[in-house]
């Protein structure tokens, strides 16, 4: 069992952490949640587990990375709680904190959503699921296929990546955020 | 004396002394001018800080003391006390508020002490000043009044009764119970509601101590603890509850229905009601919200609302009888009006208006069907006799009215029938001369006596002849003239020469081309005629729009359903002529320009649109005027060629003789001139009886202001059956008139805008003759030495919580609409039936609805979860087999005996499921959702979310303050919380009485809480009220206004200012003076007074001055 103070802490400082500990329990965020029975511990019990300090469960588990961000938990909460903005700062902590996540390829799907934008400055579709399916599961991605191919004769999918203007200014916002970053 | 001051700095334990340095303020308190000593102490207000203090004014001779500790309210009186047991005056003392001001409000010590040692050194100058006073008593009147009537008020007015001391009860609702009486049974006891309660109304509305005033309210409060001046409002209820027997047969005839408040809409009562069978008193109300538009927007005032109610409930007869008490026509009205009333109906904002015309008619056609009984002769109780000159509508409406009041009527007509323009100027298809003949001869009998072809040409001679007021009602007869060439040419004929010559079987020979010149209800009905004469090709010119046709819309439908052609914005120029005779007219286009004096587009010519129209007969039908030839002489006349009245009285310019109808107003609408006749006939009356003829008349009917349109379901009026275009030939009538079913049906549309619609149908019902339609609302002022208020709760309406579906969902129920369902006198008897009628397999209560949420009420509403449990148990006995399943967040169960039957629900098999579900929804996933209510939420104790199909929910809905509250507050001058409930002056230890004194709280208007506590609480305020009255008297502040007499000008502001009159004014000295055993010291005429003259004891300019010097320095 971890401290029983810091993890609390440490989420309640976050954006959308504040309210945390007027929790009440009562399960409307899990009751109105449509991705509940995918988790691995439903919202609320995230939020009971985080209370109890358990840091390394909490961060391991699966369940904030099926968090659809429909906000239908922190509409519904009684008590101010945000339990999508908590799942976020979850995620941005298990990530961080170099937590391996099993049951979920998201984090996979997040960092070649984020590199692909670090690169270009915008998303390119077809790069990111290749690398998606070749880092999960090459086989799934036969199908997408029809999808894909489907959109690609729309002229909806070009096949090379095409850059923004100015990617030099892009990469300084990025630097001065990692900078910031590293200080807090 | 010299000053000598003591400062006694408290630490509150830690309050204070957790963010003071006491020790170090008290040393600087020290140094402060004229201060002899001064200390800190751990709990100034104990014994030994008390002590201390009465040592060192003993010992160290202090004659002024300042205490720096928590807030005045807490223990001025503490210290004020402690002062006086020393030998000094109280008013020697000040107080500094370091802890509600300081203390608590900062965690900066370093600022906090700072803010202490200035409110110190405040309070040191400010004593500096002090002036010893005197307190002085005033006698505490023994009479309490309780606002409230629920279980609260009943249990405090009954205790403070029973001490034979008189109370006055005060409750808006018809009867007093409260939510009580809407209980099924009780927690934990499960012991009845109403037998427990029931007994206890009983008890108030019998006590010889106990002064019970139902359906009234209190309007202003004055004056102060001791001596409170209450002004209260009896709202008119229409029922004498001393003669009232609660038989309950005026409920039986009452023809309107509405949702049945009380029994929280799930049935409907009816506009004379009675909440409940055991209602205290056991009286009747009959509810009334104002008069319905219909009603107002009639000339006549003619009450449709009431006749409309009486169809609706197949009362045909007695439904005529509503109409004639306006006015005899209801087969003319319902044929011809032109229905204003309709045109304003309420209903019409939800679909179409009532067919409110279609209706009247009905009546009279139904009459007529049936045979109408012969009306009985007026006694004839007054000996003026009145002359009415005229039968139309007007002159019969005015004779109606007069001799309904006893006088004796004699109405002179030229014509050799009567009836005027109804007879001659409307076309039989429209109105036939049976129904103006029985409608006439209803006035006959009533004993008018009607002489026709008699004209009266000079009045001298009605008045030689006994007759003491006359009322011309002679209409305007005369054509107008257009004013161009060939007007009189032969072949063209003026509209109501041409509708009178037909009307009285003359015969009339028309071309086969007739045109018809304007656009009003005699065009149009002269283009009819002249269609049904024969007339090939009718046109209608007319100069304005189609939209600006003064004629009734669906006359213009019909008349172009029979073919006449309408020629519109064309206006003629010259009758063509041919040998002195019509073919043809010259017609020029016309356009519309800005809007004249009658905000109608003023029609200009377009410039070389000429065109000729042939034509073998034109009829001019531009508008009578009055025929000055045929009236009396010595009448003034108007501008526009009518006759001048007095536009209240109708008085004409001759003494007694009134004038009414087309003869003043022009033409116009039937039931115009029905209401011009009728107020004649009040002018007349008065003026016979010499009262004056303006002052005092009935007022205008005040509309009602909002009509509830909830729940209506959208239904169109039913249809007119008209003749078929084909059978249209001669002069049948071509509206059928509703059957009976029609009428109910369309009747049942009404939304009976002002409730009660006022058929006096229950006064006949009513034996006991408790019925008064007259009633106003009356205004009783009492005085009271103590008030206690005790106004209650509103449940939680859950509507705005979406997910929850009330309203939205069948079988969704609140918990108090449960209540109802399942209480053996509630609208099913204690049937648990679901919508469709059939028993539920499976319920769900929810608790925490609208509480704990901080979208709605943050608070705990604390009787939830128990009757939650108790509705549980009730359900089990009432539904055999039924599953139960209770969603909670945390089981509140923790009076006396209430955690035992949580246990005892647990094995009675209950399903609690901890969790608060997210959504209720009709939407099914699988077949066995099917039809079924889903319920979807988290077991929270298995971590599951899980869907849960049942037949009826029931949610646990939370209390809150009243709707009213913040005016009540204001009213009783007490303070609220956030939460919306009234203030306690102290939530421990002091918990029904209030900040303004004499002003007492109990049961939920204080907060949410159940039975036992409400009463504990009751009976509290009732100890307290108890107190003071025998203790006899009140001690009032010393701290009085007081005028300085050489400064004083006498302007006298000061009385204006003062709300407890206890300025006067001295008429030789010319100052003002106040009354000490009046003045409360409120200040408000320090503030007021112009010259500065007026000071306030212990408030004077010079304390607070000081005050604020040492605060800066």
């Amino acid at each position: 069992m971890a401290d029983m103070t810091s993890f609390i802490d440490e989420v309640a400082a976050t954006p959308g952490g504040e309210h945390i500990r007027s929790c009440i329990q009562c399960g409307i965020c899990s009751g109105a949640c449509p991705a509940a029975n995918e988790m691995e511990y439903p919202p609320r019990k995230i939020i009971a587990m985080i209370r109890a300090g358990m840091r390394d469960e909490v961060l391991s588990s699966s369940s904030m990375w099926h968090c659809l961000s429909c906000y239908m938990c922190t509409v519904r909460c009684p008590r101010g709680v945000k339990p999508t903005d908590i799942a976020h700062t979850l995620e941005y902590l298990a990530y961080q904190q170099g937590f391996k996540v099993k049951g979920t390829t998201t984090p996979v799907m997040y960092q070649n959503f984020v590199n692909s934008i670090k690169g270009n400055g915008r998303v390119h579709e077809v790069g990111i699921m290749l690398r998606y399916y070749l880092t999960t599961n090459p086989l799934a991605a036969l199908k997408v296929l029809p999808v894909g191919l489907s959109l690609f004769f729309h002229k909806r999918l070009p096949l090379l990546p095409k850059g923004v203007k100015g990617r030099e200014d892009l990469a300084k916002i990025i630097q001065k955020f990692k900078e910031i970053e590293a200080r807090s | 004396m010299e000053p000598r001051i003591g400062v006694y700095v408290c630490h509150c334990g830690s309050n204070i002394a957790g963010t003071v340095d006491c020790a170090e303020v008290a040393q600087f308190a020290q140094g402060l001018d004229s201060v002899v000593v001064a200390r800190d102490y751990k709990f100034m207000c104990s014994d030994p800080g008390q002590e201390m203090i009465k040592q060192d004014i003993k010992e160290l001779g202090l004659n002024r003391v300042v205490v720096a500790s928590c807030s005045p309210t807490m223990h001025e009186p503490t210290y004020r006390r402690v002062c006086q047991e020393a030998g000094l005056n109280p008013y020697f003392f000040e107080m500094a508020n370091i802890r509600e001001h300081c203390s608590w409000v900062t965690e900066d010590k370093q600022m906090a002490t700072d803010k202490a040692k200035a409110l110190i050194a405040a309070a040191v100058r400010r004593v500096y000043y002090h002036q010893p006073l005197e307190t002085r008593e005033v006698p505490v009147n023994p009479n309490t009044l309780v606002v409230g009537g629920g279980i609260a008020g009943i249990q405090a007015a009954l205790k403070i009764a029973d001490s034979e001391h008189k109370v006055y009860l005060v409750e808006r609702e018809p009867s007093i119970g409260g939510h009580m009486a809407q209980l099924d049974k009780t927690f934990p006891t499960l012991d009845c509601s109403a037998c427990i309660l029931t007994p206890k109304m009983t008890l108030v509305g019998s006590h010889p101590y106990i002064e019970l005033l139902t359906y009234s309210e209190v309007a202003e409060v004055s004056g102060y603890v001791g001596n409170f001046k209450v002004n209260i409002r009896k709202k008119a209820r229409y029922v004498d509850v001393d003669k009232c027997t609660g038989c309950s047969e005026c409920e039986k005839v009452c023809p309107v229905s509405l949702p049945h408040e009380w029994e929280l809409k799930l049935t409907q009562r009816k506009a004379v009601y009675r909440p409940f069978a055991q209602a205290v008193p056991n009286a009747f109300t009959i509810d009334k919200r104002g008069y319905p538009p219909c009603r107002v927007t009639c000339p006549a005032g003619v009450n449709a609302q009431g006749y409309v109610a009486l169809i609706s409930e197949g009362k045909f007869k007695e439904a005529i009888e509503v109409l004639r008490r306006t006015m005899p026509f209801a087969g003319v009205c319902g044929r011809v009006c032109t229905h204003l009333c309709e045109t304003e109906c309420e209903r019409g904002k939800v679909d179409e208006p009532i067919a409110i015309r279609s209706l009247k008619r009905f009546m009279a056609d139904y009459e007529l069907r049936e045979g109408r009984e012969k009306a009985p002769p007026v006694e004839l109780t007054k000996e003026d006799k009145v002359a009415v000159i005229g039968s139309g509508p007007a002159g019969i409406a005015c004779a109606y009215d007069l001799i309904r009041l006893g006088y004796p009527v004699t109405i002179f007509e030229t014509a050799p029938q009567t009836g005027g323009l109804l007879r001659y100027g409307i076309p039989e298809y429209r109105l036939p001369n049976k129904i103006v003949d029985d409608e006439i001869s209803y006035v006959e009998e009533l004993g008018v006596e009607i002489k026709t072809n008699t004209p009266v040409t000079n009045l001298k001679d009605v008045m030689g002849r006994g007759y003491k007021a006359v009322f011309l009602a002679t209409g305007a007869l005369a054509s107008q003239k257009m004013g161009i060439p060939n007007e009189d040419a032969k072949g063209v004929i003026h509209a109501l020469d041409f509708l009178q010559q037909v009307s009285s079987g003359m015969q009339v020979s028309l071309g086969q081309r007739v045109a018809v010149i304007g656009g009003g209800n005699a065009a149009v009905d002269a283009a009819r005629v002249a269609k049904r004469l024969g007339a090939k090709e009718v046109s209608i010119v007319y100069r304005r729009s189609r939209a600006e046709m003064p004629a009734i819309e669906i006359e213009i439908e019909e008349a172009e359903q029979e073919e006449v052609k309408l020629h519109i914005l064309v206006a003629p120029v010259r009758v063509l002529t041919e040998n002195d005779r019509v073919n043809g007219i010259e017609c020029i286009r016309m356009e519309l320009g800005e809007p004249d004096a009658s905000g109608r587009r003023r029609p200009v010519p377009i410039e070389s649109s000429e065109f000729n129209m042939e034509v073998d007969n034109v009829i001019m039908a531009i508008g009578q005027t009055v025929d000055k030839a045929m009236l009396p002489k010595d009448l003034e006349y108007t501008n526009q060629g009518t006759l001048s009245v007095d536009s209240v009285t109708l008085q004409t310019n001759v003494e007694g003789v009134f004038a009414g109808g087309d003869v003043v107003s022009g033409p116009a609408d039937v039931i115009k001139a029905v209401a011009a006749g009728k107020e004649a006939a009040i002018s007349i009356d008065r003026y016979l009886r010499r009262v004056d003829l303006k002052e005092g008349r009935p007022a205008p009917l005040e509309r009602v202001k909002e009509v509830s349109k909830e729940e209506v379901e959208i239904k169109s009026r039913q249809s007119m059956p008209v003749l078929e275009l084909g059978e249209r030939q001669d002069f049948v009538e071509v509206e059928l008139g509703f059957d009976e079913k029609a009428a109910i049906e369309e009747a049942k549309r009404c939304l009976n805008c002002g409730v009660c619609s006022e058929c006096l149908a229950c006064i006949k019902a009513c034996e006991a003759e408790a019925i008064n339609h007259d009633m106003k609302d009356e205004y009783e002022e009492i005085e009271v030495g103590n008030i206690i208020l005790t106004t209650g709760f509103e449940a939680f309406d859950p509507t705005p919580m979406y997910q929850y579906g009330y309203k939205r969902l069948d079988n969704v129920l609140t918990s108090l609409e449960f209540e109802r369902l399942v209480n053996s006198a509630g609208p099913t008897e204690g049937d648990i039936v679901l919508k469709d009628g059939t028993h539920p397999h499976s319920i769900a209560l929810i608790h925490c609805v609208g509480s704990r949420d901080e979208k709605y009420h943050e608070y705990c509403s604390r009787v939830c979860c128990m009757y939650s449990m108790k509705l549980s148990h009730l359900i089990l006995e009432h539904v055999p087999g039924v599953q139960v399943y209770e969603f909670y967040i945390d089981i509140r169960s923790f009076g006396k005996g209430y955690e035992e039957f949580y246990n005892r629900l647990l094995n009675e098999g209950i399903n609690f499921i901890r969790g608060r579900p997210a959504e209720i929804t009709d939407v099914a996933e699988n077949p066995e959702e099917e039809g079924k209510l889903i319920i979807q939420f988290e077991d929270t104790l298995i971590g599951l979310q899980r869907r849960l199909p049942v037949d009826m929910v029931v949610l646990g809905v939370g209390l809150e303050a009243q709707p009213d509250a913040e005016a009540v507050a204001r009213l009783f001058n007490v303070s609220r919380s956030a939460d919306g409930f009234f203030m306690e002056k102290h939530p421990k230890l002091d918990p029904v009485a209030t900040m303004t004194d004499g002003i007492f709280v109990a049961g939920c208007c204080q907060g949410p809480k159940d039975i036992p506590d409400t009463v504990a609480q009751a009976l509290a305020a009732a100890a307290e009220v108890l107190a003071m009255i025998s203790r006899g008297r009140v001690e009032v502040e010393a701290s009085t206004a007081v005028v300085d007499e050489r400064i004083c000008s006498g302007c006298q502001i000061c009385m204006l200012v003062c709300p407890y009159s206890a300025v006067s004014f001295d008429e030789e000295k010319k100052v003002c003076r106040v009354n000490e055993a009046l003045c409360k010291g409120c200040g408000a005429c320090v503030g007021g007074c112009p010259s500065h003259a007026i000071n306030l004891n212990h408030f004077t300019n010079e304390q607070i001055m000081a005050q604020m010097e040492g605060m800066l320095v």
